[in-house]
């Protein structure tokens, strides 16, 4: 936030955060993206990932590019644009 | 180098610790490089233990794979510097010009190739297509067996007994996790696994017979075209093994 | 000339349906063309009307009439604005057949010709029928549906899929090609492809794979069809009965398809009825009309319990109490249902409501495309459980089982079959609670053991 010549504050654009999306045609439950990002991506009853909803924190975004390049099929993604 | 010739504070006065540095870092590349392999060949039968999670599979595999890169690069190095023989830098990327030994120095070469494109490729996974990767990554089974054979046709020290035995451990670890991944990928396809495991005894059969009659076989150095260079004066006498 | 530039029937030409008449289809006889434009008038076109065709399409708030109820506007608008961005140079396939001046100019309009229209006819939903017979009665709407969207958007070539199960249609809607190409009307040539059995190869992006010389099965999105779509071009597909309605806009404007309808579902839509009625079959009503006057039109046989509505991933409406709902995307959304395609099954006393809902969630399940985990481990468990509360004996939590697979599942597809089959198993439960419990303490109800009510292709799945 700055401020302006009036005295006001103006917002600052944020940039558009980070969210995990898997393709759920390229994953085939590796599970890694499960054993690297606990805090995020937990398993289903057959080994597949479900994603928390919502942005990723920024303390995780570095633990959640790792994820992104470990998976063994490259399902896991992180965008900017909705999904 | 010879006679007053420097590297860094050392004087060199003979090749031969040169000789025994390309022979240990070469040794050592194998050792790596086969586990490597071995890791990626658990890696996609998707092995897992609950005090060995993926990760910690996929990440050795990751840096074994650099560090087998790193004394590679070594390897390489120590034979080109080494002036008894004389294997230009060229010789070690471009498979088959060398005149020593050509086709198992090019064997090595094309090992060092596969082996670079592998590792870039996997580097710059996330920027190509995932199908692009994975056909150059299935080079590696060509890579690691051309490896092998380097080591066996070029490798001064094939004779010796302990060699013989590790390269016989990394052969058949190899061959055994090989078989499993091919077992477990194909489960409705019985035909293909077992060509598959026919396949890979019989190479292990014609590669033990190569073996004898070759490297283990007596002027082994002479039939695969190594030359002896005038620069040295006499030549390099053959490593006798020793009981 | 109106003001806007679409062209206005003039005296003694055909007149606009008036609010309360059927528009889309009407008489029990195909319309040939030279009846077809005897009734409607002939096909505007010019460079002027395409220019002018999209912004009339979103202002009338025609929204997809093939189950996603997507305003077909923007879709129109998003395809027309990807075909203008720079494309490699490319042969594209199919040069325009000879038409007459007016077709001319459109040809020579500044949009590249390398987008793809795509008429959506596949009806992979069993109970549906009102796309083949819209097909079959009145072809002409949808090909010129076809032929003004393809020249809002500059393509080069259309496709018009026909569902599997109407093969004759197949055959009739071709010879209404031939006979507009020797009409010289259409400029851009029209492929008729017949969609490959299955419930989901109507689906958007299964559809453009399949044109594609792929497998029928949905693909990742992204990219949207608009961005890329048959042979990496923008790609707009639409259901025929949209094209249709595309057809009469052009025609009559935006503000007369307002006239029929409500102001939040606007127009009128095709929708069959089936199950208990004495009249079943497809029909035309005005949206927003409620649920007892279209089953009345249709006639209840016998008393009713329940409706599905929206198709066999769609939701059940108890009856009577969801006589009041209006049929319309709105309406149905706000009484927890989707109107989906327009299917309307209704469900009479006699039949259990349970048993039903198996059958529809096996073959739900044996119909996945088998590509994404959750659907193909979800959705057969989901059956098993309908099933063994239908016929079996389960224990006390197969309730919550229930919910929690359809939480499991939801969301979690390449397409929407599991988040339909989630919805459906969900409905069930509210809808049947008390033939829950009963089959909970008493095991299956007597109704359960009847004969089949709602049509499912033939094909074990159980």
């Amino acid at each position: 936030m700055t401020a302006n010549r009036d005295g006001g504050t103006i917002q600052q654009p944020r940039f558009p955060e980070p969210r995990l999306r898997v393709n759920p045609i390229a994953c085939e439950a590796h599970g890694v993206c499960i054993e690297l990002l606990p805090e995020l991506i937990s398993a289903d009853p057959w080994g597949y990932p479900i994603l928390r909803p919502g942005p990723v924190p920024l303390h995780l975004q570095s633990l959640a590019r790792r994820a992104v390049a470990a998976c063994p099929t490259l399902a896991l993604m992180l965008t900017s644009l909705q999904p | 180098m010879t006679g007053g010739g420097h590297v860094g504070t050392i004087v060199v006065t003979s090749s031969t610790p040169l000789w025994y540095a390309t022979r240990a870092t070469g040794l050592v590349a194998l050792v790596l490089l086969t586990a490597s392999m071995a890791l990626g060949l658990l890696s996609s039968v998707r092995f897992q233990r609950p005090a060995w999670p993926r990760f910690v599979t996929l990440g050795l595999h990751r840096n074994l794979a650099l560090l087998a890169l790193g004394f590679t690069a070594v390897h390489v190095l120590t034979t080109v510097l080494d002036s008894f023989v004389d294997i230009p830098l060229q010789d070690a990327f471009i498979p088959f010009i060398s005149s020593y030994r050509p086709i198992w120095v090019g064997l090595g070469a094309i090992a060092l190739d596969l082996m670079l494109a592998l590792i870039i490729t996997s580097l710059l996974r996330t920027r190509m297509g995932l199908r692009s990767w994975r056909v150059v990554h299935w080079t590696a089974y060509l890579c690691w067996p051309v490896a092998v054979l380097h080591g066996l046709g070029t490798g001064t020290d094939t004779p010796v007994r302990w060699v013989l035995v590790l390269t016989a451990c990394c052969v058949l670890a190899i061959a055994a996790l090989t078989i499993w991944r091919l077992a477990l990928a194909w489960p409705g396809r019985p035909v293909a696994s077992t060509a598959g495991v026919i396949l890979i005894a019989v190479t292990l059969i014609v590669g033990t017979a190569w073996l004898r009659a070759g490297p283990l076989a007596p002027h082994w150095s002479t039939r695969s075209g190594t030359t002896s260079t005038p620069a040295a004066g006499a030549a390099r006498p053959d490593y006798r093994v020793s009981p | 000339m109106t003001a806007r530039g679409v062209a206005v029937p003039s005296e003694g030409g055909p007149l606009a349906p008036a609010p309360g008449d059927l528009r889309l289809i009407v008489r029990d006889q195909p319309l040939s063309l030279a009846e077809h434009i005897a009734r409607y008038g002939p096909l505007p076109a010019g460079q002027l009307v395409s220019q002018v065709l999209v912004a009339e399409v979103e202002r009338s708030g025609l929204t997809g009439r093939g189950g996603g109820a997507f305003p077909a506007g923007r879709k129109i608008r998003a395809v027309a604005e990807a075909s203008m961005r720079p494309r490699p140079v490319r042969a594209s396939g199919g040069s325009p057949a000879k038409g007459s001046a007016a077709n001319s100019s459109v040809a020579n309009s500044s949009v590249a010709k390398g987008s793809v229209v795509v008429a959506n006819g596949s009806e992979s939903e069993p109970a549906s029928r009102k796309d083949s017979v819209l097909l079959s009665l009145a072809p002409h709407l949808v090909l010129d549906g076809i032929a003004l969207c393809a020249s809002a958007v500059g393509a080069g070539r259309a496709y018009l899929c026909v569902g599997h199960r109407a093969a004759a249609v197949a055959q009739s809607v071709t010879e209404a090609v031939a006979e507009r190409v020797r009409a010289g009307l259409d400029s851009v040539p029209v492929e008729v492809t017949t969609t490959a059995d299955g419930y989901l190869s109507g689906q958007e992006n299964a559809l453009i794979s399949a044109l594609n010389g792929n497998a029928p099965l949905p693909t990742f999105v992204p990219p949207r069809p608009a961005e890329r779509g048959v042979r990496r071009r923008p790609t707009l597909v639409l259901n025929v009965e949209t094209l249709a309605h595309i057809a009469l806009i052009a025609r009559f404007g935006s503000d007369w398809f307002r006239a029929s309808g409500t102001a939040g579902a606007p127009g009128s839509a095709l929708v069959t009825i089936t199950g208990a009625v004495e009249r079943p079959g497809v029909r035309e009503i005005p949206l927003g009309t409620g649920l007892g006057e279209v089953l009345q039109r249709s006639g209840l046989s016998q008393p009713a319990q329940a409706v599905l509505t929206g198709g066999y991933f769609g939701t059940w409406l108890p009856l009577p109490a969801a006589l009041a709902v209006p049929v319309s995307d709105e309406g149905m959304r706000a009484a927890g249902a989707t109107l989906g395609p327009g299917v309307l099954a209704v469900l009479p006393e006699s039949a259990c409501g349970l048993a039903e809902t198996a059958r529809i969630a096996s073959f739900l399940a044996a119909g996945s495309a088998g590509q994404c985990g959750p659907c193909r481990n979800g959705l057969p468990a989901l059956a098993d459980a309908l099933n063994l509360i239908a016929f079996g004996q389960p224990s006390q939590d197969i309730v919550g089982w229930v919910e929690q697979l359809s939480g499991l599942v939801t969301g979690r597809g390449a397409c929407h079959l599991p988040d339909g089959a989630a919805g459906l198993a969900r409905s069930a439960l509210r809808v049947f609670a008390t033939d829950v419990q009963a089959h909970l303490t008493a095991g299956p109800c007597a109704r359960a053991g009847g004969p089949p009510i709602l049509p499912l292709p033939a094909g074990g799945y159980l």
